[in-house]
C-alpha cells in the first residue's frame, strides 16, 4: 500500500481530550503539518500550520478563544473562517476579507477529532460506532510505516478470534477499535478505541501492550531503508496576499441567510439573527457591517454585535423608526422568523485597532451595535476599553451581551441633554499617546465627541467615527468619458448625472447602495485617469492611491476614466 | 541581601533561576558572561568561582553557588514563603531530586543537539536527538496519566515545583536542536500549564501561552 497525499479518507488525528480550550494542538496527518484548535464555543478547528504571512508554526500561537493570534507578528485568524481578522501592522486598517487560511475538514466523534486531506468524502462512521460511550486509549506515535503498523496490530489478536479488518487502516478485535493514522510514509499513530469506561489498570494494560509492539515494529523498521516521506506542495502565498492590499474590493457577492430569531432588545430596537443555511458565514472584523436587501428592493446598511470567531449567524440591532421611510420599517413589520434574506460578505468602514493603551468606546442609542462587537474583540483578548453608552430610559438594547462583558460598561440612561456633553468630555479626558475613541451614534453625538475631543488635545486619527451619510455638497458640474474596461463601452457622464446613473442608464447592473458616498458598495476599481473624490467613504491614502472610487459622487479630473466594469 | 545572577541571555539553565526568581518576585542583579562565542564561562576569573567552568552561578550575599538545580533548590528553601517550590516532605522532596535528574538529561540531551545545529558545537547529533525523544516519551506518558489522576504536574503535589521548572527550558527550546515535539501531545499541555504560571518570564524562543479560559 502506497499512502497518497490526496486520500479522501478521514482519520483520527487526536484525541477530544488532546484539545482542552486555550491550546493549540499540532496535528499531522500524510505528510502535513496541522494547527489543531478549540474554540471558546466548543468548535474545533483544522488548519494548515503556517501562518499566511511568514510560514511560522501557527500551533505555536496563542488560542485567544474567538481567534488564534500568530506568535510572530499577531495575525489574527477567526474561528471557523481561518480568515485573517487584524494585522498589527496596519492597525488602523480593515484586513482584506481574502485572507484566509488552509482549513481541513473536521468532525469530532466517538472521543476522536477526524480529519482528511480533503473533502472528497463525507464523514461516515466506522461500523458499530453508534451507541457506545467510547474512551480513547493514550495515542502511540510509532516511526514505522502505517501499513506494518496496521498488520502488526492485527497480528496482537488471538489465533481463535482473528481481526476484523475495517477500511481506513483500521481494525478491531476482542471488543478495541485500532485506527492507524498514517502520520507519513515511515510514522504512524495508533489510536485506540474502548467500547467502555476502563479502569487505571485497564489502561497502563494497553499503554505498555502498545509501547511494546511501538518498540518491535521500530527495531525492525530501522533494519529496513527508509520509506521516502510524502512531499506535500505548499500553495505559494500570492503576491496579493503576502502585501497588505490598500483596500478590499468588494466582490458584489449575496449571500442567503435565514431569519433564526427575531426579538424586541429594547423599546423601539429589534434584534435580528441571522443564519448561514448550511456551515458558517464569512469572517469579519469588528466594526464591520452587511447590506441587507430588503424584500422591497432596498439595501440598508447594518453592524455586526458579534465576538471573535462567531461566524455561524450574524446579529444585527434594527431601530424601529416611526416615521422610517421604509428601510427599517420593512426589515421590522414584515420579517419573520424563517424568512430568507440576502446580505452582503462583511464589510469594514469602522476598523477596530488594537495596539491602543486605552481605548475609550461611545455609544448612542442603536449606535451600540458595532460597539458591541468591539467591545466583545477588546474583551476576549484581555484588552483594556471603557464603553459608554447613552440611551434614553427604557431604550438599553443588548443589555445581557453588554452585561456579560468583562471590561468597564457605563450605561448612562436619560441624562438631560446638557449632562451628555460633560459626560462626554470626562468620559474622554485629556488625550495622550496610544489611546483611541470610536463613537457611534446620532450626527449630534458625533459632532459633540469629535469637537470635544478635538478641544482636549485628541489628534483626527485617534478619533473614529463612521459615517451613515455624506453632508458634503457635491460638485457634479464637470463632464467627461468612462471607459469600462471589461464591458468593451465607453460611455459620456455629462454634467448633473453621476457616473453610477450613466451605467444603469446603458443597462448595466452595478451594486450601490446609499448613493451618497457614505457606504462603500459601488467601490469600483480605477485603471487609468484622475479621480475627483467627493465621498466620504474612502481614506485620504486611499483617495490618493487613484486606484478605487465611489461612482455614487465622485467624478473625474481627467477627460477620460477607465473602470475595471 | 543583594543576588546576582551570573548569566548568559540565551542559556536555558540560567533562564531556569529567572524564571523562578521572576515567579518569588526577588529582585537580581545579572552580571553577563558572554558563553558564546566568548568562551568567558572557562576564562580565569569565572573558574575562580565555579571551576567546572559552567553557568550559570549565583552569589547571594557570601554565598557563591553553581548548577541550575541546586540553586533552584537554595533559592525555593531561602526565599520561597509559602514552601511549596521545593517541599520539605521527604517522599516529595525525593520525587523533585528526580526530576531535576532528569532535567540534567534533557540537557546532556536536547541542550547539546541545540548547541550543535546552533552554536557549532561537536555533538554525535543524531544520538542527542534519539535521546531526547527517549526523554520525551516518557514525560508524555508521565503527564498523560497525571492527567487521567488529576496530577498537572510533573510531581505529586497539586502545585507546580521546581522539577517543572528545571525541566521546562529545554523541552520548549527542542526544535532548536531539531527535535520535535508534535508527538507528545501531553508535554506541550504542560508546557502550556508552566507557562501560565503568575510570574511566568520568556527567553528568547520561548513565547508566552496566552490566557487560561476564564471560567466565570
Amino acid at each position: 500500500m502506497t499512502l497518497s497525499l490526496s486520500d479522501p479518507t478521514w482519520y483520527p488525528i487526536a484525541s477530544s481530550d488532546d484539545l482542552p480550550f486555550r491550546h493549540v494542538y499540532q496535528g499531522q496527518l500524510l505528510g502535513r503539518e496541522l494547527a489543531v484548535w478549540r474554540a471558546d464555543d466548543g468548535n474545533v478547528n483544522v488548519w494548515e500550520n503556517r501562518c499566511l504571512h511568514r510560514g511560522v508554526r501557527l500551533s505555536i500561537g496563542v488560542n485567544e478563544g474567538g481567534e488564534l493570534k500568530c506568535q510572530y507578528h499577531g495575525w489574527r485568524y477567526a474561528n471557523r473562517s481561518a480568515g485573517c481578522t487584524y494585522i498589527p501592522a496596519h492597525p488602523a486598517d480593515a484586513p482584506a476579507r481574502r485572507i484566509q487560511n488552509r482549513t481541513y475538514p473536521v468532525r469530532e466523534a466517538y472521543g476522536l477529532i477526524w480529519s482528511a486531506a480533503n473533502d472528497d468524502q463525507p464523514f461516515r462512521p466506522f461500523p458499530g460506532a453508534e451507541g457506545h460511550d467510547w474512551f480513547p486509549l493514550r495515542p502511540m506515535p510509532v516511526n514505522a510505516a502505517p501499513e506494518d503498523v496496521l498488520a502488526a496490530l492485527s497480528a496482537l489478536a488471538p489465533d481463535d478470534q482473528p481481526a476484523d479488518l475495517m477500511p481506513g487502516l483500521s481494525l478491531r478485535f476482542g471488543g478495541t477499535y485500532y485506527f492507524v493514522q498514517p502520520v507519513d510514509a515511515g510514522r504512524a499513530v495508533i489510536r485506540g478505541l474502548l467500547a467502555t469506561q476502563p479502569d487505571a489498570t485497564t489502561l497502563r494494560h494497553y499503554n505498555e501492550l502498545l509501547s511494546k509492539l511501538r518498540d518491535r515494529l521500530e527495531r525492525a523498521a530501522a533494519k529496513k531503508p527508509a520509506p521516502e516521506p510524502l512531499k506535500p506542495a505548499f500553495e505559494k502565498v500570492s503576491a496579493e496576499l503576502s502585501t497588505m492590499p490598500e483596500i478590499a474590493v468588494p466582490r458584489g457577492n449575496t449571500i442567503t441567510v435565514v431569519v433564526k430569531r427575531k426579538w424586541t432588545s429594547a423599546d423601539g430596537v429589534i434584534g435580528f439573527e441571522l443564519a448561514a443555511r448550511d456551515g458558517h458565514l464569512p469572517t469579519f472584523q469588528p466594526g464591520a457591517h452587511i447590506d441587507l436587501h430588503l424584500p422591497n428592493g432596498m439595501t440598508r446598511q447594518y453592524s455586526i454585535t458579534n465576538g471573535p470567531g462567531d461566524l455561524m449567524s450574524y446579529v444585527i440591532g434594527v431601530k424601529q423608526e416611526s416615521a422610517s421611510k421604509g428601510g427599517s420599517k420593512v426589515l421590522v413589520e414584515t420579517v419573520r422568523e424563517g424568512d430568507l434574506l440576502a446580505i452582503s460578505e462583511p464589510r469594514n468602514n469602522f476598523p477596530l485597532r488594537r495596539d491602543a493603551t486605552r481605548t475609550v468606546l461611545i455609544a448612542g442609542g442603536i449606535g451600540i451595535t458595532p460597539l458591541l462587537s468591539m467591545a466583545r474583540f477588546l474583551d476576549k483578548s484581555s484588552l483594556n476599553y471603557e464603553l459608554h453608552y447613552f440611551t434614553r430610559a427604557g431604550d438599553v438594547a443588548f443589555r445581557s451581551e453588554l452585561e456579560a462583558l468583562h471590561g468597564k460598561v457605563i450605561f448612562h440612561t436619560g441624562l438631560p441633554r446638557a449632562e451628555i456633553g460633560l459626560t462626554i468630555a470626562s468620559a474622554l479626558g485629556q488625550w495622550s499617546m496610544a489611546q483611541h475613541v470610536y463613537v457611534c451614534g446620532p450626527s449630534a453625538m458625533l459632532e459633540t465627541v469629535r469637537s470635544t475631543a478635538a478641544a482636549q488635545g485628541w489628534p483626527d486619527e485617534a478619533i473614529h467615527f463612521e459615517y451613515f451619510k455624506n453632508d458634503k455638497v457635491i460638485d457634479d458640474s464637470s463632464a467627461f468619458e468612462v471607459e469600462l474596461a471589461r464591458s468593451a463601452m465607453t460611455l459620456h457622464v455629462p454634467s448633473g448625472k453621476t457616473i453610477l446613473e450613466v451605467m444603469r442608464d446603458n443597462g448595466l447592473t452595478v451594486p450601490s447602495s446609499c448613493e451618497q458616498g457614505a457606504c462603500g458598495t459601488c467601490l469600483t476599481t480605477v485603471i487609468e485617469g484622475e479621480v475627483d473624490h467627493q465621498d466620504v467613504y474612502l481614506n485620504d491614502s486611499e483617495k490618493r492611491s487613484n486606484s478605487c472610487m465611489m461612482t455614487c459622487v465622485s467624478r473625474a479630473k481627467s477627460p477620460r476614466l477607465v473602470l475595471d466594469i | 541581601m543583594a543576588i546576582t545572577l551570573y548569566d548568559f541571555e540565551l542559556s536555558g539553565n540560567c533562564y531556569k533561576l529567572r524564571l523562578l526568581m521572576n515567579i518569588l518576585g526577588l529582585p537580581f542583579d545579572i552580571v553577563p558572561v558572554d558563553f558564546f562565542p566568548g568562551r568567558q564561562h572557562k576564562a580565569d576569573w569565572f573558574l575562580r568561582m565555579n571551576p567546572f567552568g559552567q553557568l550559570p552561578v549565583l552569589k547571594d550575599d557570601g554565598l557563591t553557588l553553581s548548577d541550575s538545580g541546586a540553586i533552584l533548590a537554595y533559592l525555593a528553601k531561602t526565599y520561597d514563603t509559602t514552601g511549596q517550590w521545593f517541599p520539605d516532605a521527604p517522599a516529595i522532596t525525593a520525587e523533585v531530586l528526580r526530576w531535576h535528574v532528569v532535567a540534567d538529561d534533557i540537557t546532556a540531551s536536547s541542550s547539546a543537539a541545540r548547541l550543535a545545529l546552533g552554536y557549532g558545537y561537536d555533538f554525535d547529533i543524531p544520538k542527542v536527538q534519539k535521546q531526547a525523544h527517549r526523554i520525551f516519551r516518557l514525560m508524555d506518558e508521565h503527564l498523560w496519566f497525571g492527567e487521567r489522576e488529576g496530577r498537572d504536574w510533573l510531581c505529586s503535589p497539586a502545585h507546580p515545583t521546581t522539577a517543572d521548572i528545571a525541566c521546562f527550558p529545554y523541552v520548549m527550546l527542542s526544535e532548536e536542536g531539531g527535535i520535535g515535539r508534535e508527538d507528545y501531545p501531553a508535554l506541550r499541555r504542560w508546557t502550556d500549564r508552566v507557562r501560565r504560571i503568575p510570574g511566568f518570564t520568556v527567553m528568547s524562543g520561548i513565547f508566552p501561552a496566552g490566557r487560561a479560559l476564564q471560567t466565570a
